[in-house]
């Protein structure tokens, strides 16, 4: 065999593979139903949409006190959703850590489990289930935001906690301590920093997740947006994502800057 | 010298000024919260519907159990919801190479021009909630799971792409330029020299972009796309709560599968 003819086989090879591919992707595209031209209109589509319908952008609808006002709700519902977030997420990930957890055999199943079942649903099915639950309004929201958050930090937290040098915890363990002793001064000094960053992260994901939960009956923009989709108000609906957009790159751009000072505080 | 002698005086003066901006730091910090909590608990919510705690254990009571007349029809949507899953994550990938290539400060071909305009691309795709995006397309192309996966493709653009630009950037320049030397066009350095460099992080992103999407291809059914949040809406019109945790098991279920998959494929990989 020479080479001419292994290229020749690799080639064959080659194109069965991808054929096969193309096939299955045909064959989903059956299955789910999907017409092929409106899939390949979908771009044109889309395009027209945004120019003849969401096009003259009503501005002066997003500077309304009311619209203003819920941006603040938003603002509160994310912030609280956080911090309480982020109090029970810690407890959490400190029992969900594998190597500093108090009690191996429950206690670091309880964190896992809990912070695995909350990471698991997605945010506005929370809203949906505290809204039947509490009824609308913002409450509703703060608890979604506050199980979204416990999801969130918990994972980033506890993988942060069983990455710390176990060395000075076991010296300051053997050194008599209690737990909470080993916590405070052999882990806490070690994931401050990362702490914080994760912190700061959370924040940014909770505000870009409290702009659209209220589009389930939890208080804020999202509201707002669900009334002027549900009245067609295009012009309007296409000023709110742009409000959002706006909102987010500036939460974005806060939360980049603080992260850039703590990195530089701590070098 | 004189000038720059530190001393205790000034340090300590320095330092008190420094704590004493960090107590009004944590002192407004606190404020919010107390602020946030009268807003929200005290003034928005409405203590007198939602009654004792008895009646919330109530209403916590319904979801109770689960339906097992209703669980045969779920597999098809849970298959729909992986495959939405899958599309939309290639969909993305296809759609976040040609802006990846824009927004590389050391491959745009038209420097800062294009540079800005992929920078604005990515940061819309990602600012935009999903449920957004699943709104807009089921407006553009009609109901079903069309639109979830072009929502999810256009969400999953932002990141993906991000992540590609950023590795091309630091990319190895020797082989880049050796191929340069020998006479190589722009492609031949992009599929000879850059791509075989970027490869394993790239599937590593989309392995973890695909393992999101499937999280977000559950509710794509609530605006009008298909999958099993379809069938969780239904559910929750229907007041049947024992469905509703039946169906929430299904999703939950269904990521942890991919979470299990992801992982594996990532170490396989690595």
């Amino acid at each position: 065999m020479n080479n001419n003819e292994i290229y020749k086989r690799n080639n064959a090879k080659n194109f069965i593979y991808i054929s096969l591919f193309f096939f299955i992707i045909y064959l989903c595209f059956l299955y789910l139903g999907i017409d092929f031209e409106r899939f390949f209109s979908a771009l044109g589509r889309f395009g027209s949409l945004i120019a003849n319908r969401y096009y003259p952008v009503e501005i002066p609808y997003v500077l309304e006190p009311g619209y203003l006002g819920s941006i603040l709700d938003s603002i509160q519902m994310g912030y609280l959703g956080l911090v309480i977030g982020v109090i029970i997420a810690s407890v959490l990930a400190y029992f969900a850590a594998s190597n500093i957890t108090p009690s191996k055999k429950i206690g670091y199943w309880i964190g896992k489990f809990f912070i695995i079942f909350s990471r698991s649903i997605h945010e506005t099915i929370w809203t949906i289930l505290f809204v039947t639950i509490v009824g609308f309004g913002m409450l509703a929201g703060t608890m979604a935001l506050t199980m979204y958050c416990i999801g969130f930090f918990g994972k980033l937290f506890s993988e942060e906690l069983e990455n710390v040098d176990m060395k000075l915890v076991e010296t300051i363990r053997s050194n008599g301590a209690n737990e909470i002793q080993v916590f405070a001064f052999g882990v806490w000094p070690q994931v401050k920093t990362a702490f914080t960053g994760i912190l700061i992260y959370t924040w940014d994901v909770c505000f870009r997740a409290s702009t659209i939960i209220g589009f389930f009956g939890a208080g804020g923009m999202g509201w707002y947006l669900k009334r002027n989709v549900l009245q067609l108000e295009y012009a309007r609906t296409s000023a709110i994502i742009l409000s959002i957009i706006v909102l987010v790159i500036f939460s974005e751009a806060l939360s980049a800057y603080m992260r850039d000072k703590i990195y530089k505080e701590t070098q | 010298m004189s000038g720059y002698q530190l001393t205790i005086d000034d340090y300590s003066k320095q330092n008190s000024s420094k704590i004493l901006k960090k107590i009004i730091f944590y002192i407004l910090l606190i404020i919010i919260i107390f602020l946030s909590v009268y807003f929200i608990i005290i003034l928005d919510t409405d203590w007198h519907r939602i009654g004792s705690g008895a009646s919330i254990l109530k209403q916590l009571s319904y979801f109770i159990g689960l339906d097992v007349k209703i669980m045969p029809h779920l597999i098809l949507p849970a298959f729909e919801t992986f495959l939405m899953a899958c599309l939309g994550t290639m969909l993305g990938l296809i759609l976040s190479l040609p802006v990846a290539w824009l927004g590389a400060k050391n491959v745009t071909p038209l420097g800062a021009v294009s540079f800005g305009f992929a920078r604005m691309l990515m940061t819309i795709s990602r600012s935009v909630h999903e449920i957004i995006w699943a709104l807009i397309f089921v407006g553009a192309v009609g109901l079903g799971a069309l639109p979830g996966i072009l929502a999810l493709a256009f969400r999953s653009v932002g990141f993906i792409s991000k992540i590609i630009s950023e590795n091309i950037e630091g990319a190895d320049k020797k082989p880049i330029e050796a191929i340069k030397a020998a006479g190589g066009s722009g492609f031949d350095v992009m599929y000879y020299g850059i791509i075989p460099q970027i490869l394993p992080t790239v599937i590593g992103t989309i392995i973890f972009e695909w393992d999101i999407n499937i999280r977000r291809s559950a509710v794509m059914g609530l605006v009008g796309a298909g999958g099993l949040g379809l069938a969780f809406f239904r559910q929750m019109h229907m007041s049947n709560y024992p469905g509703v945790t039946t169906v929430i098991l299904f999703i939950v279920g269904l990521i942890v599968i991919g979470e299990i998959l992801s992982h594996y494929l990532r170490k396989k990989i690595i």
